[in-house]
């Protein structure tokens, strides 16, 4: 009799155990997410655009070549990627209360701060493509010219010339 | 005795029949990562999507288990990126970007919001594929390196 009873519950404990392991599968994996993120771009006003002194009547202009007096930002990011330069350019510098026409801007982008290196010229606008150099570095110089009227006021005027460099 | 000779006879049966049973029903599951996200050279600003279908970089994963068995799918997804030295950038997953495919096909896939758990039903011989997609938002200033995070897909049998 003691045998008999075993037997079911041996019976039992195996279809038990099967039903179970047929109904609670699980199983999971993983992978991995990965992503080789470039140097950020960084843009520095290096040297501001000078005019000098300027007389009433007479134009005068700074060419982006002009080292000493052009406007420089200096550039860096991913070496060899491309970007888009975005330059926001005055219509006129302001003394306070009287303005002066500016206008003609010129640029220069190279990679190398004298010039030498990868040199372009090219007209600065709301959107210019560019590429930095193997270095990750760029150079951008800005030149203008200035129209004070035969009746300009005297005074210091100034502008704000803005470079913005995306990816 | 004739009992006894009976119920023996009776668990021989069953205790053969069962494993059968098993093989039937439970052929066992298994899931494997096949391929990771591959998000490649990302620029700092500029968002990089990969989609589900891409199939050089999009993620995916095998399932193999009882034939036209239902399973629940549920991922583990990660909010962010890492890099070796601890930054983060933000991980982004929208409500199709992920797949399932009976056929193991990239191209024949029923899409999902991997931010819910997906009811799928496992192919005539025990097999399927889910791929996964994901957007990458590196910040303007993002720290440049190599950033890494795991994803995880729990597949469960469904009764």
């Amino acid at each position: 009799m003691r045998t008999i009873s075993k037997l079911p519950l041996a019976v039992l404990a195996l279809v038990v155990s099967g039903a179970t392991a047929a109904r609670a599968q699980t199983n999971n994996a993983s992978i991995l997410a990965t992503a080789n993120v470039q140097t950020p771009i960084n843009v520095l006003g290096a040297q501001p655009l000078g005019f000098g002194n300027v007389f009433p009547g007479v134009n005068k202009t700074v060419g982006p070549d002009d080292l000493t007096n052009a406007g420089r930002f200096d550039v860096t990011g991913q070496g060899t990627a491309p970007v888009t330069l975005s330059f926001g350019l005055p219509a006129s510098l302001s003394a306070g209360g009287p303005t002066l026409g500016i206008g003609n801007f010129q640029a220069i982008r190279s990679d190398d701060n004298a010039q030498l290196v990868g040199a372009a010229f090219f007209s600065p606008g709301a959107s210019n493509a560019a590429t930095f150099g193997a270095a990750g570095t760029m150079f951008v110089w800005v030149g203008a010219r200035v129209t004070p009227a035969v009746n300009q006021a005297a005074g210091l005027y100034t502008g704000t010339i803005t470079l913005t460099v995306v990816y | 005795m004739k009992l006894i000779s009976w119920l023996a006879v009776g668990a021989v049966m069953l205790s053969a029949a069962a494993p059968s049973l098993l093989r039937a029903q439970g052929k066992p599951l298994t899931v494997t990562g096949v391929r990771g996200i591959t998000f490649g050279v990302v620029f700092p600003g500029v968002p990089r999507v990969i989609t589900r279908t891409d199939p050089a970089n999009s993620g995916q994963f095998d399932i193999k288990g009882p034939n036209r068995s239902q399973v629940l799918l549920a991922f583990i997804l990660p909010l962010t990126m890492t890099s070796p030295a601890g930054a983060q950038m933000p991980l982004a997953f929208g409500s199709s970007d992920a797949g399932y495919s009976q056929s193991q096909a990239i191209g024949s896939q029923v899409g999902f919001d991997p931010k819910q758990p997906f009811t799928a039903t496992l192919s005539n011989n025990g097999r399927g594929s889910v791929f996964v997609g994901a957007t990458a938002n590196p910040a303007p200033g993002q720290q440049a390196g190599v950033y890494t995070a795991t994803i995880t897909l729990t597949v469960t049998i469904l009764p």
